[in-house]
């Protein structure tokens, strides 16, 4: 039989070659060009991690012949079992898409025409250094902006622009995040994590972990869902995959939660149903948080979500019979409306009342390195550091004014505004910016406004884009400087602690194709051809890592064979006995740190008061009246007054705007069809497949009809990062509905969130 | 458009199209053709030496070995593989209708293509260019002691060929318009009724001297009590599905109410095929009138009703499956 | 003895995220746009009571398999394990399997022409003692697999622990998959 499969094999190559010659070899640049002769690599699994979506799963890469054939989870890592998603093992027909640019291109007609010429690495980069030295000249540093989806490359973009001089630096994070990146500082001092696999009550607001899968987290809900003996509660919008594993399922009015969650703590408090001990303990601001809920009884949330006032009763008497073996889910992408800030602290809120805190089956705190180390008095893990970070970043005023006084006070520095860039560069406040230099980020699909942005865009001099498809930023670019894909590149350590110190590393799976290149050394490269990079402790990625780990190559080794390395130490939870007890036995040193009710406790946090702030004086002093959510805080959507709320959502085939044009998984996905509801559609007289147009006073965009009783009847839902207009992503080209067009440029209250639901009408053809 | 996600496009692909139901009414009018070719040959046929033959048992020699070899060319045209074809004629599987098909038309097609030498033997005699066949058809002349015992297996692997049609259907569980028995007795007995109108069509049309009135009226009333079986077989085929209940039930009401096909149903094989020649036998040819152009229309009606039966069976019973 | 092979889909665990059918795709060297593997979901109700179905679609390796009894050149045929093969030399392509199969399982691939189905990895993974690739890398575990002589492994205690079901089980066909329904959402049946 395997004769058959290599013939199989070779007729597919060929037929494959074929049709890419007929089409994609016009693109200069890409891989189609070059033929399957540009593929090498070695011959083994190779550990390393995803890059496929930003839960950065561990995977492990089968390698025949040279070719990455298999990806699956990487064995020496327990929680993935050896899994990935459909995403995750799509990522050798992304590293073999013919239509993925793999040679620097210089743009040679009009910005955005797509006529491109192809140019060797050192004429691109040479070409890039100059020009943005030219613009640091005539205008300052400052004047060139850098926005990269978080990820290592932020950070190495995040270094070059702090030697650069820039302070314009920005990532994704106000278009996804932001709310829960700023509301745990300012609730628990830092960010926290979920015992999905031992709590007993989950009470999730939308978290879709069935859909946007993060492979360990995936695992252990889907078990616990399925559990007899917990429960598993989802407020949605839609019925959504994680929705349909849920034992109730509520539709709740799109970006309404905060109500609901006021509601529960209304019922707690009013019925002194909570962990009174805890409160006392650990936080601050419980008179504060009763004032605040004293209307937000039952009653009134329903007529704001919905959903039935005894729902709310009894959702508040279960989680208070599970706790502390419950968790009240904030989720992942939190911008969704502006009340989304409030909600998200309001739901961290929950979680102190109900005392989960650093519980089993509740949420916790990672336990890193020097936490661990300093608990058994020894050290038993060990550190990594930012060998970067004493390259400190220009004090200048951004033009978002994020760090600074003002509505993006606690935006931070590294991550910015997206939603201020457009009318920043339009109306040339507080300065010209001449040059944008975007890496692994395309705002054209993913950031609101899309038509501003890209008028926006032409204002500039000078536009660099690192990217591996043709994406609609790169089609704006001057430049474009392919970066490597995941699979074919080494990178540096990445901090995974959990209950436990852990450490990920990435591993190159096959060598770069075409001398495609890591986002370390592209900006590595430009430093030093800028004459800039004389605070630089390293040039090459090893060089890096062993930065990172300070010379550790013990931990080296092991990341290098395992792509993986955990210490054996027993998961920790300050406050769990049980837990407490097993890292005492196996660290008596960690002995005299247990209090009399036999756990560690809460150490001190790194907030203000360095309790858990119910109320933060911080956040009232810069915005008054927000230091607690409260009834009055809005559960708007941009453009209110529509007769319906559009909504997104993650799909398990594709990431955000990133994979539409991915072979497997364009096969699998390959449009996003507006969901209605019959009663909507008989209403507007429209059937499943008509074509239509969605309008409000940002855009008018066409969609596809797709009736489905999954999604409340005031509400529409499509899938993010379809209609795309990039020619050269030829699979997915003008399919589809781009939802971000139909976003204004607004901001939610005191984190600046971007906001996607979004009102509408829909339109006949 | 996709349903959420995934892709449907491999299971809405009709797999048995055109061909197969062109197929089918080939390989039925083929058999057909030819028991009716030997029925007239036997109760009609004056005198056992004679060369002259009937009109419709010259068409049936015509048409019969014609008909199959179409048949067969688009079936092979039809596979996937077309140039694999062979490994039917050398690998079998018993329990396979298609290899049971394929054994009996190994022999059903060079018995009915020696019928048409012998039945046209003077044709191709006075033909230089088939004159290579005149040995051959001596050879086969030799076996004239054998002629009635071939003529009846023929006949009888006629029959076969003529129901295998049917059963090739029916061994499939997964449509429910198919896996039923009615379904080798419907495409046995509108094969004969394509056999009867093909043959005088053919024979009116090109044998018009050989043409036997009597004969031709022989025939009509034999149609005419075929198409009277194969009304209540239909309805019973309907009934039975809608019976069985389940999938059946639903498959029955959409395939003779839904869309194009439901159309099809009734305006071609009941209306055409089946209402038709039955309004025509009672009017324009009442009491065995003898009017030559309504037997051909009533000759064309039957045989279109059999082709849209077929056409029918096969795309509606893929389609209309009940889920 | 013999090896009865038994694959249990628990529609409670799986989330339709389709991973079994990408890693079918890598491991087997699927043509483009035709599917071994997919998981179809359906949703059954009326707003706001739902229910989301995940059901397995592919091949369910029949021990009675229709695909077999019907193919004219013994092309499609069973090994004494139990899987169902295709020899590609001998399949005409007649698609009389792909019609028979009561399972929408099999395809023609559109490179070779032949027709093509899951085998549950039986020459690339079966035969080197690993599972099959669907049911090594769902992200859920919703995928059991093994051999139903082995009193101790994974399938045979689900099977007893759980309330399973076989696909169209009143043909006759015997699959050897399994699944677990849906006991989530609002109960339909």
């Amino acid at each position: 039989m395997s004769k058959e499969v290599s013939r199989r094999d070779f007729l597919k190559i060929s037929s494959g070659t074929a049709a890419v010659i007929g089409t994609s070899c016009s693109i200069p640049g890409t891989l189609g060009a070059l033929g399957n002769k540009a593929i090498q690599g070695s011959d083994k699994f190779i550990r390393s991690y995803c890059e496929m979506c930003s839960s950065r799963c561990q995977i492990e890469g089968r390698v025949v012949d040279g070719k990455n054939v298999f990806i699956q989870g990487n064995k020496y890592v327990k929680s993935m079992g050896g899994s990935v998603c459909a995403r995750g093992a799509s990522g050798h027909s992304q590293l073999y898409d013919p239509q993925r640019i793999v040679s620097p291109l210089i743009r040679t007609g009009k910005r955005g025409e797509g006529k491109w010429r192809e140019a060797s690495w050192e004429e691109a980069l040479d070409l890039v250094a100059n020009k943005l030295g030219k613009i640091k000249e005539e205008f300052g540093a400052k004047s060139v902006l850098f926005s990269a989806k978080t990820g290592e490359h932020h950070g190495h973009m995040l270094t070059f622009a702090n030697a650069f001089g820039s302070p314009n630096i920005f990532s994704h994070t106000s278009s996804c995040p932001v709310s829960y990146k700023i509301a745990f500082p300012h609730t628990t001092g830092s960010g926290m994590k979920r015992d999905f696999s031992k709590s007993k009550y989950i009470l999730n607001f939308g978290h879709n972990l069935f859909e946007g899968i993060s492979v360990s987290s995936t695992k252990k809900l889907a078990k616990t869902a399925a559990s007899e003996k917990s429960k598993l509660v989802v407020l949605d919008p839609r019925f959504s995959i994680v929705a349909s594993k849920a034992d109730e399922w509520h539709p709740v009015k799109p970006g309404t939660d905060l109500a609901f969650v006021l509601s529960l703590i209304h019922v707690w408090l009013r019925d002194e149903k909570y962990d009174k001990k805890f409160v006392a303990e650990s936080t601050i601001g419980i008179e504060e948080l009763k004032a605040s809920v004293s209307d937000a009884t039952p009653e009134w949330q329903e007529k704001i979500t919905g959903i039935k006032a005894s729902v709310a009763e009894n959702v508040a008497d279960e989680l208070y019979k599970a706790a502390p073996k419950c968790i009240i889910d904030w989720g992942h992408k939190t911008t969704t409306g502006f009340g989304e800030y409030q909600r998200t602290r309001a739901i961290i809120i929950a979680n102190a009342l109900m005392g989960n805190i650093e519980r089993e089956g509740g949420i916790f705190f990672a336990k890193k390195a020097k936490t661990v180390n300093k608990l058994a008095g020894m050290n038993i893990a060990p550190d990594i550091t930012n060998p970067d970070k004493h390259i400190k970043g220009s004090k200048t005023p951004r033009i978002d004014g994020a760090g600074e006084v003002g509505e993006n006070i606690f935006v931070s520095r590294k991550h910015g505004v997206l939603m201020d860039i457009p009318e920043a560069v339009l109306a040339k406040k507080p300065y010209a910016i001449k040059g944008l230099f975007m890496i692994r980020h395309n705002p054209l699909i993913t950031v609101a406004d899309t038509e501003k942005m890209r008028k926006a865009m032409h204002e500039m001099d000078f536009i660099v884009s690192s990217d591996v498809y043709m994406s609609e930023s790169a089609e704006m670019a001057d430049v474009i400087l392919p970066e490597a894909t995941y699979l074919e590149r080494d990178e540096g350590i990445s901090n995974k602690s959990s209950k436990a110190p852990a450490y990920m590393i990435r591993n190159k799976i096959v060598e770069p194709i075409n001398g495609t290149k890591w986002s370390g050394e592209i900006f590595r490269t430009l430093a030093k051809k800028l004459g800039i990079d004389s605070e630089y402790k390293w040039t090459t990625v090893n060089e890096f890592r062993t930065a990172q780990a300070k010379g550790n190559f013990e931990l080296l080794k092991t990341l290098s064979v395992k792509g993986y390395a955990s210490f054996g130490i027993p998961p920790v939870l300050a406050r769990e006995p049980k837990y407490v007890q097993a890292f005492v036995d196996k660290y008596p040193g960690a002995a005299d740190k247990v209090n009399a009710e036999g756990v560690f406790g809460l150490s001190k946090l790194k907030t203000p008061s360095g309790k858990i702030e119910l109320f933060s004086q911080k956040v009232e002093d810069a915005f008054p009246g927000h230091g607690v959510p409260s009834t009055k805080h809005s559960t708007e959507v941009a453009h209110p007054g529509y007769p319906y709320i559009l909504t997104s959502g993650k799909t398990a085939i594709h990431t955000n705007g990133h994979t539409q044009n991915v072979p497997y998984l364009n096969m699998l996905m390959s449009d996003n069809p507006l969901w209605v509801n019959p009663v909507t559609a008989k209403k507007e007289g429209i059937k499943h497949g008509d074509l239509i147009y969605l309008e409000n006073e940002t855009a008018k965009e066409k969609a596809t009809v797709f009736v489905t009783e999954a999604i409340r009847p005031d509400t529409l839902f499509a899938y993010m990062g379809f209609g795309r207009t990039s020619s050269k992503l030829e699979r997915t080209a003008g399919v589809g509905t781009s939802l971000s067009k139909l976003l204004p440029l607004v901001k939610g209250p005191v984190c600046s969130t971007m906001i996607t639901n979004v009102g509408v009408k829909i339109v006949k053809v | 458009m996709n349903n959420m996600w995934g892709s449907t496009a491999q299971y809405e692909v009709i797999n048995w199209p055109w061909p197969i139901a062109v197929y089918l009414f080939l390989a039925g009018l083929s058999a057909g053709s030819i028991m009716v070719a030997l029925l007239v040959k036997w109760n009609r046929h004056e005198g056992e030496v004679s060369t002259i033959w009937d009109a419709m048992v010259k068409a049936g020699a015509l048409l019969a070995p014609i008909t199959i070899v179409i048949g067969l060319l688009l079936l092979i045209i039809d596979l996937g593989k077309p140039l694999s074809f062979y490994w039917l004629l050398i690998s079998y599987n018993f329990t396979s209708v298609m290899t049971l098909g394929v054994l009996a038309l190994f022999i059903y097609t060079p018995i009915v293509m020696i019928f048409m030498l012998l039945i046209f033997e003077d044709t191709f005699r006075k033909i230089k260019l088939f004159s290579i066949l005149v040995p051959v058809i001596e050879f086969i002349k030799s076996f004239h002691n054998f002629a009635k015992v071939i003529e009846y297996s023929l006949f009888g692997i006629a029959l076969i060929v003529g129901a295998y049609t049917g059963f090739l259907l029916s061994a499939v569980s997964s449509f429910p318009m198919w896996n039923t028995p009615v379904l080798p007795l419907l495409f046995l007995t509108s094969g004969i009724s394509a056999g009867v109108a093909g043959n005088i069509l053919v024979g009116m049309l090109f044998f018009k001297s050989s043409v036997n009135k009597e004969s031709i009226k022989y025939l009509l009333v034999m149609d005419l009590r075929v198409i009277m079986t194969e009304i209540p077989m239909i309805l019973i085929l309907f009934v039975g599905m809608m019976y069985t209940g389940g999938d059946s039930l639903l498959a029955a009401k959409d395939a003779l109410t839904t869309g194009v096909w439901a159309k099809v149903f009734w305006f071609g094989v009941i209306g055409t095929g089946l209402v038709l020649p039955l309004i025509i036998a009672f009017t324009a040819l009442k009491n065995h009138a003898y009017r030559v152009s309504y037997i051909m229309i009533n000759s064309f009606v039957v045989l279109c009703g059999v082709v849209m039966l077929r056409f029918y069976i096969v795309y509606a019973g893929q389609l209309f499956t009940g889920v | 003895m013999s090896k009865k092979y038994r694959m249990i889909h628990d529609e409670n665990l799986c989330i339709g995220c389709q991973a079994c059918s990408v890693a079918c795709r890598s491991e087997n060297n699927i043509s483009d746009d035709v599917f071994r593997l997919q998981v179809r979901m359906e949703t059954k109700g009326t707003f706001p009571d739902l229910k989301m179905n995940f059901r397995r679609q592919s091949c369910v390796m029949c021990e009675d398999a229709p695909c077999v009894t019907v193919c004219p050149t013994g092309s499609s045929f069973q090994t004494l394990d139990g899987i169902v093969h295709v020899d590609e030399n001998t399949c005409v392509s007649c698609k009389y399997c792909v019609v028979a199969c009561p399972y929408d399982a099999r395809y023609m691939d559109p490179i070779i022409k032949a027709i093509d189905k899951c085998d549950f990895c039986s020459e690339n993974r079966l035969a080197k003692g690993q599972l099959p690739a669907c049911v090594s890398i769902c992200p859920t575990d919703a995928l059991v697999f093994g051999d139903m002589n082995d009193k101790d492994s994974e399938v045979y205690v689900k099977s007893n622990t759980h309330y399973t079901l076989f696909p169209k089980a009143h043909l006759g066909t015997k699959p050897k998959l399994a699944f677990v329904p849906n006991k989530k959402g609002v109960n339909y049946e």
